[in-house]
């Protein structure tokens, strides 16, 4: 109570507050001032989060695509089913035995055998050579195992499986079509990779953008950080302001760049559902959602932050009274 | 307050100062004068830490200042109000603004700041100007902000270079009316001018240099 009435009776307060309020204030004002100044400037300031929009919306959208792609492609390659034509010689009971002990295994869901004259109907009806089959004196058709395998077996797991089973000496031919879903997959790997790098380069030219847009801010306030530093202010006080002006371009740029993302989407779904609709999928797309779009913007600020604080270490410490 | 002990300062083909051996006391109003490129800037940059004395110690509130490491100076430079010849205002604020900024930096709260920025500007005359943009004042009024700034953090040391060096004779003598009164108050005052003809008048101690030496007020008062 003393102190504080002695303070009121010079007029000149208390003293500075202690370390930790003084220090959260400031980042305060200097979050406030940043965001201020920027938007006081708003045709040089949209350039800059347009930019840096574009810079995280492409990797972004690119990563979304795939996402959707692989997506799509998990699910094709579920019902996957190895057909095992039987030797010739083997007989209907023989198979049906071969079918009792391949379906203990684990790594098999279900098999079930086809009687080569069923086989034949089969094959007739499906392709309309009925008249042609009739004037054949045999059956050319072995019997045949349907073998679905286990839900949880991928395709490596299913190549050798088929191996497997095209090695036992009831098989004549093994028929699996798996080399599609090989070349999905690896296209898919192939196209993640291709998206990782150029997301790469894009980010590193976000990073570029800001740090010399923080780089042009620290030269049009020069004569301010020499008269903070000439006056007592530390490297931490004159820093602030353009760590700000960085964290906001970054999360504005990545916000934009989320609403860049949701309007490409908009733009391509309606072509993409039709595509589906062709290959009478039910799959629907996935959009960035709320978390994709609180990552991008949480990613664009890191960004932002790491630009100016690069841009920072280099350009303030040289500014320096003389 | 502030000792000198032995300072030289050589810089590539010259001495700035040489072998500067003197004491301020706390409470002390002092001028320091010479010709131009006597020292006197080179003085008040040693003490601001703006240059490093080549050698010699210079002992500031008791503490060797050559101690002091990069990371220190900020906060060093904080124990000292500072007024520039040519004010070191920053234009795209306001005259508030201007006053505030070492009681920003220094982490006063809003309404310690505003007390303390209304009360420097009294004291310096200005307090209806405190919405005005710097460039738009005299240069009279914009030295008395530069003043009010320096003093607002209520330093125990104020170093004034050249402050009327821009002024006519009337204003100058009014700035340094302003000066002792912040001396009479306690503040140590050191003020580099040339203008012997204002200074002699005032009957402080004179420190004059010539060719980096000291050739006149060592002595103590």
């Amino acid at each position: 109570m003393n102190t504080k009435l002695s303070a009121q009776k010079t007029g000149l307060g208390l003293g500075p507050r202690p370390q930790l309020a003084a220090w959260v204030h400031h980042h305060r004002q200097a979050a406030a001032d940043s965001l201020q100044k920027m938007l006081m400037e708003p045709i040089a300031t949209l350039l800059t989060l347009v930019a840096v929009g574009i810079a995280l919306a492409l990797p972004a959208a690119l990563w979304l695509l795939l996402d959707n792609a692989s997506a799509v492609a998990s699910r094709v390659e579920a019902p996957t089913r190895l057909s095992l034509l039987l030797d010739d010689d083997s007989s209907f009971e023989a198979a049906e035995r071969f079918a009792d002990t391949l379906a203990t295994r684990v790594d098999i869901a279900a098999v079930s055998v086809l009687h080569r004259d069923e086989a034949l109907v089969l094959f007739a009806t499906d392709t309309g050579l009925d008249s042609l089959l009739q004037g054949l004196q045999d059956n050319p058709l072995p019997h045949t195992l349907l073998v679905t395998p286990a839900v949880d077996v991928g395709t490596e797991q299913l190549e050798a499986l088929a191996d497997f089973l095209g090695g036992r000496p009831e098989v004549d031919e093994v028929v699996l079509d798996t080399r599609w879903i090989a070349r999905l997959d690896t296209t898919i790997a192939l196209v993640r990779q291709l998206v990782v790098g150029t997301g790469a380069l894009m980010i590193l030219g976000a990073i570029l953008i800001l740090a010399n847009t923080i780089r042009l801010a620290i030269e049009a306030r020069r004569d301010e950080i020499v008269v903070i530093k000439l006056i007592g202010g530390g490297d931490g006080f004159a820093r602030r302001p353009f760590l700000y002006t960085g964290l906001w371009a970054g999360i504005g740029g990545g916000l934009l760049g989320a609403l860049l993302v949701l309007g490409l989407f908009l733009f391509v779904s309606a072509p993409a559902r039709s595509l589906l609709a062709l290959y009478d999928s039910d799959f629907t797309l996935q959009g960035l959602g709320l978390v994709g779009v609180i990552r991008l913007t949480l990613m664009g600020g890191a960004i932002g932050l790491l630009s100016a604080a690069q841009a920072v270490t280099l350009h303030l410490r040289r500014i320096e009274p003389r | 307050m502030i000792e000198f002990d032995r300072v030289n300062k050589r810089f590539e083909h010259h001495d700035a100062l040489r072998d500067i051996s003197l004491t301020i006391d706390a409470g002390e109003m002092v001028f320091l004068t010479g010709h131009s490129g006597a020292g006197k800037s080179t003085f008040l940059r040693l003490l601001m830490l703006l240059e490093r004395a080549s050698s010699g110690t210079l002992t500031v509130n008791g503490r060797d200042i050559s101690k002091v490491g990069r990371r220190g100076i900020a906060r060093y430079r904080r124990e000292f109000g500072i007024v520039f010849q040519d004010h070191q205002l920053l234009f795209d604020r306001s005259v508030y603004d201007n006053v505030a900024l070492p009681l920003e930096i220094s982490g006063f709260s809003q309404r310690d700041i505003e007390r303390r920025v209304r009360a420097a500007l009294d004291k310096v005359g200005l307090l209806d100007r405190e919405n005005a943009q710097p460039a738009l004042l005299s240069g009279g009024e914009q030295q008395r902000v530069g003043i009010a700034r320096a003093v607002v953090a209520r330093p125990k040391i104020l170093l004034a270079d050249e402050p009327t060096g821009n002024l006519d004779p009337q204003l100058s003598a009014e700035i340094m009316s302003l000066f002792e009164a912040f001396n009479r108050v306690g503040v140590t005052v050191v003020i580099a001018s040339h203008d012997l003809a204002l200074i002699s008048r005032l009957r402080h101690r004179i420190i004059t240099l010539k060719g980096g030496r000291l050739v006149g007020g060592g002595g103590q008062g």
